[in-house]
C-alpha cells in the first residue's frame, strides 16, 4: 500500500466535504445552529486512539459500517452530555439536562437512546454522501448501531478494520460545534486496509510513500517529541512529559484554525536539511511567565502582563535547547543531518506567529504534514504545544530514504504519562 | 469559518478565515483574527452599502493553479473576486473603495526573502491600480498580528494589534 500528497489530498477533501453535509443536516433536524471546526487526517497508533475514548468522561457512540468504494465503520462520538443536551434538544424540552432522558442507573432510557441513534446516523450518513460526491461513486451503509461506554472496548473490541495497539491507522476525524454552547462531536472513520489499498492506488498520482515507512514518521514523531520534554526538564527543573503526539495531514489553512485566540508566546525557527520546515514552540502567557520564574528565580523586570530582556533571553534560550533536542531526534531516526536557524522570539496573537510559515510553504504545498506536540508539566503552569511543519517534497524525499528495518532497531523510549494537572 | 442555519435579515457577526472571502451589504461585520503576513482586504461602495472583506494568503493567483477554485487564497484574484460579487449583488464599480491591514513581517528568515508581507501588500496595490480602485487607508507591514473587523454599511474598518506600543492597540480606518 502506498500513498501520496495527492491522494491524502482528496481524503482530506472528503472529510471537510462530508463534516460539512454532517453540520448542515444537524442543523436542518434541531434547529440549532452548527459549525465544523477543525478537520485532520490523523495517524494514529490504536493506543493513542484508545486512549482518546479512555479519557474519563463516559462516551457515546453511534457506527455504521460501509460497503462499496470504502470498506470499514464510521463513527460519530460525543461525550455523554452533549448526546443528551441534542436529545433535549430534539424533544423540545428546555429543562434541565437530565429531565428524564436516563434511568435510575445512568442508562439512557430508550426514547433517548433511539433520538441519539437517529441524530447520530443523519449526521454519519452526511459524511458519507460527501465522501461519495468528493470520489463520485457510491457507499453503502448498514443500519446504525448505538455504543455507550466508558474504555474503547465496547467502541473497537469487535471491529477488525481497528488498529491494533501498535498499528499505525489513517483516521479522518472532524469536530462539529453548535454555536454558543457546550456540545461538540468527533467523527472517525476506520477503513479497512485492502479498501484503503485499493482507493489509495486510485487516487495516487505519482509514486508514493511505502504506507509501512510512516512507521518512519510516527518515530520522527515521538523521538523529537521526548528530546524536547527531556530538554525543558533540564533547563527549568520542571518535571515535563509528553501529553500528545500527533501527525496530522491538513490544508495549510487550517493550521491557524486550531492555533488558541489569544496573545501567546513564541520561539520561532526555520530549518535546513533533509527535510527542511519550520519548527514553533507556542506557550500560553502563563506558563511563560512561570518558565521564565524558573528558570530566572530572581524578581526581574517582568511588568505583570509584558516580558522583559531576561525573561524573553531565558524563552529564546529554552526555545533554542528544545529545537535543537527535537530536530536531533528527526535526524537520528532519519539518519540525516538537520540544521536550525537563529530563535525568533515572538509575543503575539498566535495565529498571527503561524500565517507567515503557512504562507512560505503555500507558494509550493496546498497541504502539510504536521507534527502536532504538546508537552506539560505535573502540578505547573507549563503548556507548551509545538509545530513542526516540513516541506512536503523534503518529508517525501527523506522518508523514502529511510530504511524502515533500521528503525525497527531503534529503542523506543518516550512513554506517555499520566498527567493529573488541571 | 462558515455557520450553518444563520437566520437571514439580522445582522450578523461573520467570521473570514484565511483564503476565503465574504461580501455583504449594512451591519454585518466581517472579522479576521490574527493576521499576521496575510493581508486583510475591504472593497465597499458607499452608496450601496455593500462591500466585503478578503483575507488573502498569498500574492500571486494568476501564477496559481487552483486560484479559480480558492479566489481569496490570493490577494490580485481575491480583489477581483470580491468587486465581481459585490456588482452581482448591485455595487456600483465606479464608486468601489479599498482598505487594507496586515501584511506584517513577523520572523526574519533566510527562507522568507525580501519579507513575505510585503509581497502581499505590493501585489494587492497592484491590482487595486490596475482595477482603478482607489486605495483610501492602510495600515500594513511592521513586526506584529492584527485582527480586523470590516463594516460593509459604514465602510469603516476596526484594526486592532497586540503591540504594546501602539495606542490601544486599536486603529480605525
Amino acid at each position: 500500500m502506498k500513498l501520496d500528497v495527492n491522494a491524502l489530498g482528496t481524503f482530506y477533501r472528503m472529510a471537510r466535504e462530508g463534516a460539512g453535509l454532517a453540520a448542515g443536516r444537524l442543523t436542518h433536524m434541531t434547529d440549532v445552529e452548527t459549525q465544523v471546526g477543525v478537520t485532520k487526517l490523523n495517524f494514529m497508533r490504536g493506543q493513542e486512539i484508545q486512549r482518546d475514548f479512555e479519557d474519563a468522561t463516559e462516551t457515546v457512540a453511534v457506527r455504521v459500517q460501509l460497503s462499496g468504494a470504502i470498506e470499514g465503520y464510521s463513527m460519530i462520538v460525543f461525550e455523554r452530555e452533549s448526546a443528551l443536551r441534542i436529545v433535549e434538544t430534539l424533544r423540545g424540552d428546555s429543562d434541565e439536562i437530565d429531565a428524564g432522558a436516563e434511568t435510575d442507573d445512568g442508562e439512557f432510557d430508550e426514547m433517548a437512546r433511539s433520538a441519539a441513534t437517529e441524530v447520530g446516523h443523519i449526521m454519519n450518513s452526511g459524511f458519507i454522501d460527501g465522501w461519495a460526491d468528493v470520489l463520485e461513486t457510491v457507499i453503502d451503509v448498514s443500519t446504525p448501531e448505538f455504543v455507550q461506554g466508558e474504555t474503547a472496548q465496547p467502541f473497537f473490541a469487535d471491529i477488525e478494520a481497528a488498529p491494533d495497539d501498535d498499528d499505525l491507522a489513517l483516521l479522518f476525524q472532524s469536530r462539529i460545534e453548535t454555536v454558543d454552547t457546550e456540545v461538540g462531536f468527533s467523527h472517525y472513520l476506520f477503513p479497512r486496509r485492502d479498501s484503503m489499498a485499493s482507493l489509495l492506488d486510485r487516487l495516487r498520482t505519482s509514486g508514493g510513500i511505502e504506507y509501512d515507512k510512516l512507521d518512519g514518521f510516527d518515530r520522527m514523531a515521538e523521538r523529537g517529541a521526548e528530546e524536547v520534554a527531556q530538554a525543558a526538564t533540564t533547563m527549568t527543573g520542571i518535571d515535563t512529559s509528553v501529553e500528545i503526539r500527533r501527525l496530522n495531514f491538513v490544508s495549510l489553512e487550517a493550521i491557524p484554525e486550531q492555533v488558541a485566540d489569544e496573545k501567546l508566546v513564541g520561539v520561532a525557527f526555520e530549518f535546513d536539511g533533509l527535510p527542511s520546515g519550520y519548527l514553533l514552540f507556542l506557550f500560553d502567557e502563563d506558563s511563560a511567565h512561570e518558565i521564565a520564574d524558573a528558570m530566572v528565580p530572581m524578581d526581574v523586570d517582568g511588568d505583570g502582563d509584558g516580558f522583559g530582556e531576561m525573561e524573553t533571553s531565558a524563552i529564546t534560550e529554552l526555545g533554542n535547547i528544545m529545537a535543537s533536542g527535537f530536530l536531533d531526534g528527526w535526524a537520528n531516526v532519519l539518519d540525516t543531518t538537520i540544521d536550525h536557524s537563529p530563535p525568533e522570539f515572538v509575543h503575539d496573537m498566535g495565529t498571527a506567529a503561524v500565517d507567515p510559515v503557512i504562507i512560505q510553504l503555500g507558494e509550493t504545498q496546498e497541504f502539510a504534514f504536521v507534527f502536532d506536540t504538546v508537552v506539560v508539566a505535573d502540578g505547573q503552569e507549563f503548556d507548551c504545544e509545538i509545530y513542526a511543519i516540513p516541506d512536503e517534497d523534503d518529508l517525501e524525499r527523506a522518508l523514502n530514504d529511510l530504511d524502515v528495518d533500521r528503525i525497527e532497531g531503534t529503542p523506543t523510549t518516550a512513554e506517555f504519562q499520566d498527567v493529573t494537572n488541571t | 469559518m462558515k455557520t450553518y442555519g444563520t437566520e437571514p435579515g439580522a445582522p450578523t457577526s461573520v467570521q473570514v478565515g484565511i483564503s476565503e472571502l465574504v461580501v455583504s451589504d449594512g451591519d454585518d461585520t466581517l472579522k479576521s483574527y490574527g493576521l499576521g503576513s496575510c493581508l486583510a482586504i475591504a472593497l465597499y461602495d458607499p452608496d450601496s452599502a455593500i462591500g466585503g472583506l478578503a483575507h488573502a494568503m498569498l500574492p500571486d493567483g494568476d501564477a496559481a493553479d487552483n486560484s479559480d477554485r480558492k479566489p481569496g487564497k490570493y490577494a490580485d484574484t481575491a480583489i477581483r473576486a470580491l468587486l465581481r460579487r459585490m456588482v452581482e449583488q448591485g455595487a456600483s464599480y465606479t464608486s468601489v473603495e479599498a482598505k487594507i491591514a496586515g501584511g506584517s513581517d513577523m520572523f526574519e528568515f533566510e527562507s522568507f526573502g525580501d519579507g513575505i508581507g510585503q509581497r502581499n501588500i505590493a501585489a494587492a496595490r497592484a491590482e487595486l491600480e490596475k482595477l482603478g480602485v482607489p486605495l483610501v487607508a492602510e495600515d500594513v507591514g511592521g513586526e506584529y498580528g492584527r485582527t480586523v473587523e470590516f463594516t460593509p454599511g459604514s465602510g469603516r474598518l476596526v484594526v486592532k494589534t497586540a503591540d504594546e506600543s501602539a495606542d490601544n492597540g486599536v486603529t480605525e480606518l
